[in-house]
């Protein structure tokens, strides 16, 4: 243990590296090798991490750094088809997680450890009750209603009988978490270790005996933010009340940031930086730590770098002999990438880095500068060019699943008169979270569907609105190559056969693809890679408008950045409007002007972009934004409570007002409308006060 | 629930009538004359035209039409012009038997099927030797896989019966025609074991074919079901490889399965004729290539009916089970 302060200045004690007998886990020069069919993955090389009882360590890293790979191995569920080879040595409690039978693993999988998987739907067996799975794991019903109490989930008793698609998303994750919690941490009437006396975390165990160690790998991925940090809030308390540590593989330092006590980032395979997560984040050390909270976006307003991490991921079936970071690294010297860097002291004194130069934290020199976004220039908000988009008033509703016949069953009003515009060569974000009728929105505004009332008109002789979905993979053709996809474009257009693959050359540089990229099949390309395929195939369209459905919520930190910018300049030079829809408000702050927030169906607050943010008005403006994990350590985000109820239900009165923390009695009597307050802001509240109303009347 | 099946039901209406009209259809323009076929060729002018006006091929298209379906409703198909009783009855006497066949060769098909299907998924040599051999029976065609099996069990073993339902000296008092039910109705112990061992080989020949391709079908949904994400939150509960695949993946895996098998007891159906002829099975099959010969309309309708009927109510009840293995379909269906 050691004393170290925090970004505040308190004092703090934080487990360095637990070892020996007291570790719940201990990972020791862990090696996996993974064969696919075109080669084999060297997915973790060298690994060696220890795990204290009832600490929570977040595991940071991007996509293909290995972190899962690493949770697999910890619960020895290693995919058999990948033929894993495996060196080194993998403890939980004593028992050896590589080298044990079948049988073993699974007794030590059943009683010691529990899993929290990203998408609870996918995670659920959709054909089995909800209580049948968890008594699979807690052995008897009491104890499945007592763990579905703890993991926060109301009425356990009707849930039981339910199937996993009759539950929200955030419900079905404490489903997930109470069959984690379902283990009673003993093997063979063998009880748990004491706990440490002097340690930090004020655990204890419960009688009923808990799992050791939760492996939770992405947990909130999938969920609305709002939800995220009741989770995220969730994985604080079991670890308090029932003494299991927990290890949480995120790609998200925000996340990382709010409840763990250590941090370990993985790069290439290989642990680059670990430490107590206070001092990770305020001092990061390894340059690779700094560069991805660099590359975080944040909700301040301020801008970072435009790409703070250049270059891709190193290859994994080709790992490079020295530091796998060294071709992106600022600081990298040519001896980097001869020799591995082992781990080393962390220049703070706690910790633990894999650095020839460590960033030390009186550091001059800044990888990044955090500026003020540039003013943008004006005449683009002002241009007299018509409109991209105007939606009037638009509609839509959709008979609401269940028994019964069609037209006496419930309408589910997904988009109840929607106003919205996109100037010509602006930039409108549509914000909220899963079910608040953004997609469909989307599809009206896309001409995809056609409103009940309402309408949805579009700049007159331009190219029809283009569509980028936030899937990119399965959005391109996988047996056409990418400029192929871009070419068939121009051909649709009349553009003639020999101009064809000249114009489509053209536009795939414009988002940054080289010739080489255009001519490989999707399978072939990053993530990062496909996404700009898709952007490039819909500008061969020639669109006014690019409808872009969650464009970055699938890619990696250092890519969003990237993405993000890539659609503003095409916006500065093709003068293409752009419409996001996304639950990524720091995305949506960083892309548009007009920023619109959804709930239930309608906009509850519109306004320009650095006015919402500055001073948010609607209750469940500001809920979402303080909802959204920041890297400030220990910050347990304040959750807005609950989820959005089910648009079936015809309200009386503001559709928030359950949710809300300053409901008044007029609130659930009075619908509030969308009112013209100062500056261009819209907000429906009956809460926020009145300006004088300078509508068409006055 | 009742709503699918009362949709079914009309389902099931919809097709008896188009089955009916197509039938009908058929023997309107056929070239068989029904009339010669059922007095004889040497007949006179005067005597044809008697019969005609008898059986009431005299009147214009659309009213046999009409007083056909009528009859049909009442439960009259007509007297069979080769057996001259109604065709009812007809059908009444040989449906046991061939019902009898289906049935224990829908459930073979169904269960060879399934332990086809999850052996083959696990793995492993014995798994590969046995998808080898099944695949290889399936490819014969069934008249020949029939034939072998009398040459083989009946010739050289001698260990199974060639021909028949029963051993004529053992037939139980007839109370539901189902010789199983019958035998064991009667106490007849010895009846029974006769009856199985008459029914083996023919319903294995019959049931082959189906059964490895459900089982092929079962085979890629449970490794597409393996390969979930809910199948590994299974496994990190401390589930065996069995318990997961058995409790969790099998029921995910219904779904198509469940669809081929439907297809696959609605083709056995036809294969039925084929078989009895072989092992000359006393139903509705040797019946049908009979009727057919002789251009027995009524007969030749009454058999199309009670095969349409069968085929769509196994599909019926197909859909019914995808509803029950999947409880996502239960909202979604109702859409």
């Amino acid at each position: 243990m050691m004393t170290t302060t925090d970004v505040n200045g308190d004092a703090i004690v934080v487990p360095t590296e637990p070892s020996g007998p007291r570790a719940v886990a201990s990972v020791r020069d862990l090696n996996v090798t993974l064969h696919a069919r075109d080669g084999a993955v060297k997915a973790l090389r060298g690994v060696s991490l220890d795990i204290a009882p009832g600490e929570i360590v977040a595991l940071v890293g991007e996509s293909g750094s290995g972190k899962s790979v690493l949770g697999a191995s910890l619960l020895g569920l290693l995919p058999a088809t990948a033929r894993p080879d495996v060196t080194g040595s993998v403890t939980v409690a004593g028992h050896d997680m590589v080298r044990s039978s079948d049988k073993e693993l699974r007794r030590v999988r059943k009683h010691l450890l529990g899993a929290v998987f990203q998408d609870p739907l996918t995670s659920l067996n959709p054909t089995m009750r909800i209580g049948r799975q968890l008594v699979e794991r807690t052995d008897g019903l009491p104890r499945a209603l007592k763990r579905m109490a703890e993991a926060g989930l109301p009425e356990p008793e009707s849930r039981v009988r339910q199937f996993p698609h009759q539950l929200s998303g955030g419900l079905r994750q404490r489903v997930m978490i109470a069959m984690a919690l379902g283990g009673d941490g003993r093997i063979d009437g063998e009880g748990p270790p004491d706990l440490p006396k002097d340690s930090a975390i004020d655990v204890s165990y419960d009688d009923e005996g808990a799992p050791r160690l939760v492996i939770a790998d992405e947990p909130t991925t999938a969920l609305d933010v709002s939800v995220q940090a009741q989770i995220v809030l969730l994985f604080d308390r079991i670890r308090r009340e029932h003494g299991c540590a927990v290890l949480l593989v995120t790609h998200d330092l925000g996340v990382a940031a709010s409840v763990a006590d250590r941090i370990a980032v993985m790069y290439a395979g290989r642990l680059c930086e670990v430490g107590p997560a206070a001092d990770v984040l305020a001092h990061p050390s390894h340059p690779y730590t700094k560069a991805l909270l660099a590359a975080r976006l944040s909700m301040d307003g301020l801008r970072t770098d435009s790409n703070p991490l250049p270059g891709d991921p190193p290859n994994p079936m080709k790992p490079l002999p020295g530091c796998a970071f060294a071709p992106r690294c600022a600081y990298a010297e040519a001896s980097c990438s001869e020799t591995l860097p082992e781990m080393g002291e962390r220049p703070t004194g706690v910790g633990a880095v894999a650095c020839f130069h460590p960033v030390t934290p009186d550091d001059a020199v800044p990888v990044t500068l955090r500026t003020a976004p540039p003013e943008r220039p004006v005449e683009r908000t002002t241009s007299e060019a018509p409109p991209a988009l105007v939606l009037d008033k638009v509609s839509m509703s959709f008979a609401s699943p269940g028994a019964g016949r069609r037209s006496m069953r419930l309408r589910l009003k997904a988009v109840q008169a929607v106003s919205l515009t996109v100037p010509a060569r602006g930039s409108v974000a549509l914000v909220g979270e899963s079910g608040c009728g953004k997609t469909t929105t989307l599809r009206m505004a896309a001409g995809l569907s056609k409103p009940e009332s309402g309408s949805a008109t579009w700049a007159e002789g331009a190219g029809r609105p283009q569509l980028v979905f936030q899937d990119a993979s399965s959005s391109l053709t996988p047996w056409i190559s990418v400029l192929g996809q871009v070419e068939e474009r121009f051909r649709h257009r009349g553009v003639p056969r020999g101009e064809q693959r000249d114009r489509a050359i053209e536009v795939l540089q414009r988002v940054g693809l080289d010739e080489r990229a255009g001519r490989s099949r999707p399978r072939e390309l990053s993530g990062g890679q496909r996404q700009r395929a898709v952007i490039a195939r819909a500008l061969a369209s020639d669109p006014s408008l690019l409808i872009c459905d969650e464009p970055v919520s699938a890619l990696d930190a250092s890519l969003v950045v990237r993405v993000l910018d890539l659609l503003e300049e095409l916006r500065d030079q093709l003068g293409v409007a752009l419409l996001v829809v996304t639950h990524d408000l720091a995305a949506a702050r960083r892309i548009a002007d007009t920023v619109a927030v959804m709930y239930l169906g309608r906009i509850v607050e519109q306004a320009p972009v650095d006015e919402l943010f500055r001073a948010p008005k609607h209750p469940y403006t500001q809920g979402l934004i303080a909802a959204n994990p920041t890297t400030e350590p220990g910050r347990l985000a304040p959750t807005l409570s609950g989820e959005p109820p089910s648009a079936v239900v015809e309200l009386v009165g503001c559709p928030f007002a359950a949710r809300c923390p300053l409901t008044v009695d007029r609130c659930r009597i009075e619908t509030p409308r969308l009112r013209e307050l100062d500056g261009g802001r819209h907000v429906a509240c009956h809460l926020v006060d009145a300006q004088p109303h300078r509508g068409l009347g006055s | 629930m009742s709503r699918l099946i009362a949709g079914r039901a009309a389902g099931l209406l919809g097709v008896l009538a188009a089955l009916t009209l197509a039938v009908f259809m058929i023997k309107a323009v056929l070239p068989a004359d029904p009339v010669r076929a059922s007095i004889g060729a040497r007949a006179t002018e005067a005597q044809v035209k008697a019969k005609k006006a008898e059986l009431g091929y005299d009147k214009p298209l659309v009213t046999q039409y009409v007083n056909f379906v009528g009859d049909v409703v009442k439960g009259d198909l007509g007297d069979s012009l080769r057996t001259r009783r109604p065709v009812t009855k007809d059908i009444g006497r040989f449906l046991p038997a061939t019902a009898e066949l289906a049935f224990v060769a829908a459930l073979l098909a169904g269960g060879l099927g399934l332990v086809l299907g999850i052996t083959s998924a696990r793995g492993g040599r014995i798994a590969g030797a046995t998808r080898t051999v099944m695949l290889a029976l399936a490819s014969a065609p069934t008249f020949c896989l029939a034939l072998l099996a009398i040459l083989l069990f009946y010739r050289k073993l001698n260990w199974l019966p060639s021909a028949g339902r029963i051993t004529r000296k053992l037939t139980p008092p007839e109370r539901t025609r189902f010789l199983l039910v019958d035998t064991l109705l009667a106490g007849d112990f010895t009846a029974f074991v006769d009856v199985v061992k008459h029914l083996i080989m023919p319903s294995l020949c019959l049931a082959i074919g189906p059964a490895v391709a459900i089982g092929r079908v079962l085979r890629g949904s449970l490794l597409d079901v393996l390969r979930q994400d809910h199948t590994r939150t299974a496994r990190s509960k401390g589930l065996s490889q069995r318990a997961v695949l058995v409790r969790h993946a099998l029921r995910n895996a219904l779904g198509p399965t469940l669809s081929m098998t439907g297809l696959q007891i609605g083709l056995l159906l036809s294969g039925v004729v084929v078989v009895e002829l072989v092992f000359a099975w006393p139903g509705l099959g040797l019946y049908t290539t009979q009727a057919i010969q002789n251009a027995d309309f009524p007969a030749v309708i009454g058999i199309t009916l009670v095969m349409g009927t069968a085929y769509v109510l196994i599909n019926a009840i197909v859909d019914v089970l995808q509803v029950v293995a999947d409880p996502r379909l239960k909202t979604a269906g109702a859409r």
